[in-house]
């Protein structure tokens, strides 16, 4: 008696739960990187956003790990009623399938896109003392072998190691690289110029070239950012074809609901229109997709042209 | 083997050798030399092979040593066992449900377990730990997905 | 003195009610997480920034602070009472502090805790408002080579903690260096030890480790002994140390506090070094080394004020340079961020009330945190008196939830449990697990620092020796190593050659 009197009670909130419209009630964003990063901040300005627009929590679940696969790959197999969605990254849903023989997902086919949220620049900094005046100077002393020049990344499959990599590809050379733990080390020892360069997020860099303890060469965007607008972009430096920016976007499990798909994305694209959000993440120096990017399948495209882009550049670098 | 040389540090250092041995092994595919210095095996094979030598001379001074002592099965069978069904309750069935079962299976690791009190104690603790966790720190642990969803 | 008028308006900034509100929530609530075994600042502090947007930037970040070093007094609070390490930089304390609760000096140890944190602390703010911006460019100046250098100094320091046998010590560390090599390597992507599991490809968290082999180690000897634990413990003694204690504490107290300082300046969480450092250090320098690891005071006094000291001075390289140099603080940079205030080398000069309103906020924080600690120690050891076979599975359930809630994985508290029946296993065996633990924080670093050293130096291992810094720490190290074996192994052989 007291037996199905609960069954009956779970089924009858279970079947309220899911006959109420989206969402009835909090929802979770999945960062797959530790809190305090460009992305978690991403994240959590939109996931404001949303949760002020759709009227129930959105609340961030950071899952670091494994350059962020751990978070996607859980976000993948959750239950896809559009209650568990995650924020992923040029690093995650482009460059992953190239560095991870293991990768448990398929950035082009695993997911139900929802779009774009933001992207953030790349620079190419040096320490403030590396001998060269500008860009063309500076790409000059990394082709020279008798330079030894040295580069700093913050780990395999971290948005500094794949740019970089991008950049030394494009030059045809390989620089003496040294690995280290994490983004702020990696600065630290760039800053005490035990390192000659590094390429990374504009985020993380932007004080630092304006206070004077790094220097910036260009940025990796067809346009100078309002952050730094003495940094010239590598289209007018001399390096056009070197173009890359550590998108982020939004992603929700293979197969959820078409309409809440839709919602999610119409909530995204009004996000990205709302002055106070745009404002925070210009801020950040990031730059904001312009409307015919906001599309799911711009996503998609994106998606799919990032993970052949990267593709024949890590594999070359992956091999011990 | 004779009671007198089962000594502490026999077994102790057959452990160290094993898992030294053991630490190689799974440290045999990587290349240990490189182009810029050292390999990423050079220094789990490096460890494990000084690991091993150790274990050898802690081995030939070991039969001087302390005797073993006893060794309780209940005690941590219960209590490994109440963090597995911990780890594997959590996500499919909350935390109101993982909570007492961990409470109960680790109660009965002790010898002086009583149980109508450890039931008690168990769905109080819980309920706690629900506030605590949930609601006051906002941790984002499930509580009961096949009741409530979250 | 310009010194004096930075920390004039940094007290006028931190004594506004609101900011002195904010600070003593931080500092309350960080206490509290503290006291939780594996739910630490980085959960909460991850937690509350949204809430931190509704307040200034000033006051969020005192609040944040507040939480950060509130959790270092918290986490010693179940180091000493159940050998649980409520926070990773706690773990020495559990050594000495545990050994005190059971005899009956749980008082006395968290008093002990308390008042060297409260000193400590008080000591590094005055270092970060006088020297902080120099020191930043002095720590600048270690590159891997001399950090490497300092990690193989610690490894002599590691030896010098052991209570019994140096074999098996020596043992432990090397087992520890081992366990920390399980995971991604550094340089190429490689996985490494990690059995094919995933969940390992980011190597073994501290937490869980320091976790399965302090405290859940514990309970599991703790149930074979029912009957030796019940006594000592319900004796509460004391409350607070007596002048005697306190006599011996003030040589630790002192000497910890500067190690603490300098070490968590260095980035890569050089603090961690810090509780570690001060207890070797005060082992060496005490009349009867023996006492340590049996309940010497000593050993409380000096690592809680190493502890504390680190964590105050690891925000220098944040408000100076804008560089974090752990976790923690990187936490600290996203919820700057999130503000509109990206911390840089310029922070200190576009926004000194900032700067020295935390700074003059750290103090009052530490005063808040003895306030709210000092009365605490009653309550926690009243806790005390709750049958150990209901308390056993309290504390095992707090360990599995604060466990899980790290990474929101189940797997952590799977390798939990193993950890603890490794522990079991150690205790057994005669075989010590702090120097395992050390072996294993200083492995990351280690390896991480010689890679890097040897990639810049493009294979050439005499980078260690040209560079003065790390040469003389080399030499140091050497040393130190040769002093903490030679005694151990002459006195071996006087043996064998007295049999």
């Amino acid at each position: 008696m007291q037996r199905s009197f609960l069954v009956l009670a779970a089924t009858i909130f279970s079947g309220l739960a899911a006959a109420q419209p989206y969402p009835s009630r909090p929802v979770t964003i999945i960062v797959p990187f530790a809190a305090g990063g460009p992305t978690d901040i991403i994240a959590r300005i939109s996931g404001e956003y949303f949760s002020k627009a759709l009227g129930q929590q959105f609340v961030v679940e950071n899952v670091a790990g494994a350059g962020g696969t751990t978070g996607i790959t859980r976000g993948a197999q959750a239950k896809p009623d559009g209650y568990t969605i995650m924020m992923g990254h040029m690093g995650t849903h482009g460059a992953a399938p190239a560095l991870y023989a293991n990768l448990k997902y398929d950035p082009a086919k695993d997911f139900t896109p929802i779009g774009l949220v933001a992207g953030t620049p790349i620079l190419i900094v040096a320490r403030k003392d590396f001998p060269a005046a500008n860009l063309k100077e500076f790409v000059a002393k990394v082709k020279d072998p008798a330079a030894k020049v040295k580069q700093a990344h913050a780990g395999v499959g971290s948005v500094s190691f794949t740019t970089c990599t991008l950049l030394t590809s494009q030059l045809g050379t390989k620089s003496i690289v040294a690995a280290y733990r994490g983004t702020g080390p990696a600065l630290n020892d760039l800053v005490g110029g035990q390192v000659d360069y590094m390429c990374d997020q504009i985020v993380n860099l932007v004080e630092q070239v304006k206070g004077g303890s790094i220097r910036a060469y260009a940025i990796a965007t067809p346009e100078r950012s309002p952050a730094l607008p003495n940094v010239p972009t590598t289209k007018e430096a001399g390096l056009p074809e070197y173009q890359v920016s550590a998108w982020n976007a939004l992603f929700a499990p293979k197969a959820i609901p078409q309409d809440v798909a839709a919602k999610l994305n119409a909530t995204l694209v009004a996000a990205l229109e709302d002055p106070n959000t745009r404002k925070r993440l210009l801020e950040l120096g990031s730059v904001i997709p312009d409307k015919a990017g906001r599309s799911p399948q711009a996503l998609q495209k994106l998606v799919e042209s990032e993970v052949a882009r990267w593709n024949p550049i890590l594999k070359a670098y992956a091999q011990p | 083997m004779p009671a007198k040389l089962l000594r502490q540090d026999v077994l102790g250092a057959l452990a160290v050798i094993a898992v030294a041995a053991f630490a190689y092994w799974l440290a045999r595919n990587l290349p240990a030399g490189a182009a810029g210095g050292m390999g990423p095996g050079a220094l789990p094979k490096g460890l494990a092979l000084l690991l091993g030598a150790l274990g050898v001379v802690l081995l030939l001074n070991a039969f001087r040593g302390e005797v073993l002592g006893r060794w309780s099965i209940r005690g941590p069978l219960c209590v490994l066992g109440a963090l597995m069904l911990f780890g594997l309750a959590v996500r499919p069935l909350g935390l109101v449900v993982a909570g007492p079962l961990a409470i109960a299976a680790a109660a009965s690791g002790s010898s002086e377990v009583r149980w109508r009190e450890t039931l008690i104690y168990g769905l109080g603790m819980t309920l706690f730990c629900v506030a605590l966790f949930k609601f006051a720190l906002g941790l984002p642990i499930p509580l009961a997905p096949w009741l409530l969803g979250y | 003195m310009e010194l004096l008028s930075n920390l004039g308006l940094g007290f006028a900034t931190a004594l506004s009610p609101m900011n002195l509100f904010l600070g003593f929530v931080g500092c309350l609530v960080g206490t509290l997480i503290g006291v939780l075994p594996g739910v630490g600042p980085i959960a909460t502090i991850a937690m509350l920034m949204p809430l931190t947007l509704k307040v200034d930037p000033t006051g969020a970040l005192i609040m944040l602070a507040g939480i950060y070093y509130g959790a270092q007094y918290g986490g010693s609070t179940t180091a000493i009472l159940v050998n649980m390490p409520g926070e990773v930089t706690a773990v020495v304390t559990a050594i000495d502090g545990h050994e005190m609760a059971k005899q009956g000096r749980a008082g006395t140890a968290l008093g002990v805790a308390a008042l060297g944190s409260f000193f400590a602390g008080t000591v590094a703010t005055l270092i970060i408002a006088a020297i902080g911006a120099p020191l930043t460019r002095l720590a600048l100046l270690f590159g891997p080579a001399e950090y490497f250098g300092l990690m193989v100094f610690g490894l002599g320091l590691a030896i010098v903690l052991a209570r019994g046998s140096v074999l098996k010590a020596v043992i432990m560390v090397v087992l520890g260096l081992l366990l920390s090599t399980v995971g991604t390597d550094l340089e190429t992507g490689q996985d490494r030890l990690t059995l094919g599991l995933a969940e390992l490809s980011d190597g073994v968290d501290f937490a869980v480790l320091a976790m399965g082999v302090f405290g859940i180690a514990e309970i599991l000897r703790n149930l074979e002994n029912p009957e030796s634990r019940t006594v000592a413990i319900a004796q509460i003694g004391r409350l607070l140390p007596s002048r005697e204690d306190l006599r011996r504490s003030l040589g630790p107290i002192l000497r910890a506090t500067g190690i603490g300082s300098v070490l968590g300046i260095l980035p890569g969480n050089g603090a961690v070094l810090g509780p570690f450092a001060s207890y070797a250090l005060e082992k060496k320098l005490a009349q009867d080394p023996s006492r340590f690891g049996r309940g010497a005071i000593e050993g409380v006094a000096g690592p809680e004020s190493a502890n504390n000291a680190g964590a105050q001075t690891s925000f220098i390289p944040l408000l100076t340079l804008g560089i974090p140099p752990n976790a923690v603080m990187a936490l600290m940079v996203g919820a700057m961020t999130i503000h509109g205030l990206i911390p840089g080398p310029q922070v200190m000069t576009k926004h000194p009330a900032l700067f020295w309103g935390m700074i003059a906020s750290m103090w009052i924080g530490n005063l808040f945190l003895l306030i709210i600690n000092l009365p605490l120690i009653g309550l926690w050891v009243r806790l005390l008196k709750v049958p150990y076979r209901l308390m056993f599975t309290t504390i095992l359930l707090f360990c599995a939830i604060g466990i899980y809630s790290i990474n929101n994985n189940p797997y952590d508290v799977y390798f939990t449990a193993f950890f603890g029946l490794a522990g079991y296993v150690f205790i057994k065996l005669g075989l010590e697990p702090a120097p395992m633990l050390l072996g294993f924080v200083l492995g990351r670093l280690m390896e991480e620092k010689l890679r890097q050293a040897l990639a810049l130096s493009e294979g050439s291992f005499m980078t260690f020796v040209e560079r003065p810094v790390a040469a003389v720490l080399l030499a140091l190290a050497a040393a130190t190593i040769a002093i903490a074996v030679l005694p151990a192994v002459s006195r071996s052989r006087q043996k064998a050659f007295q049999e």
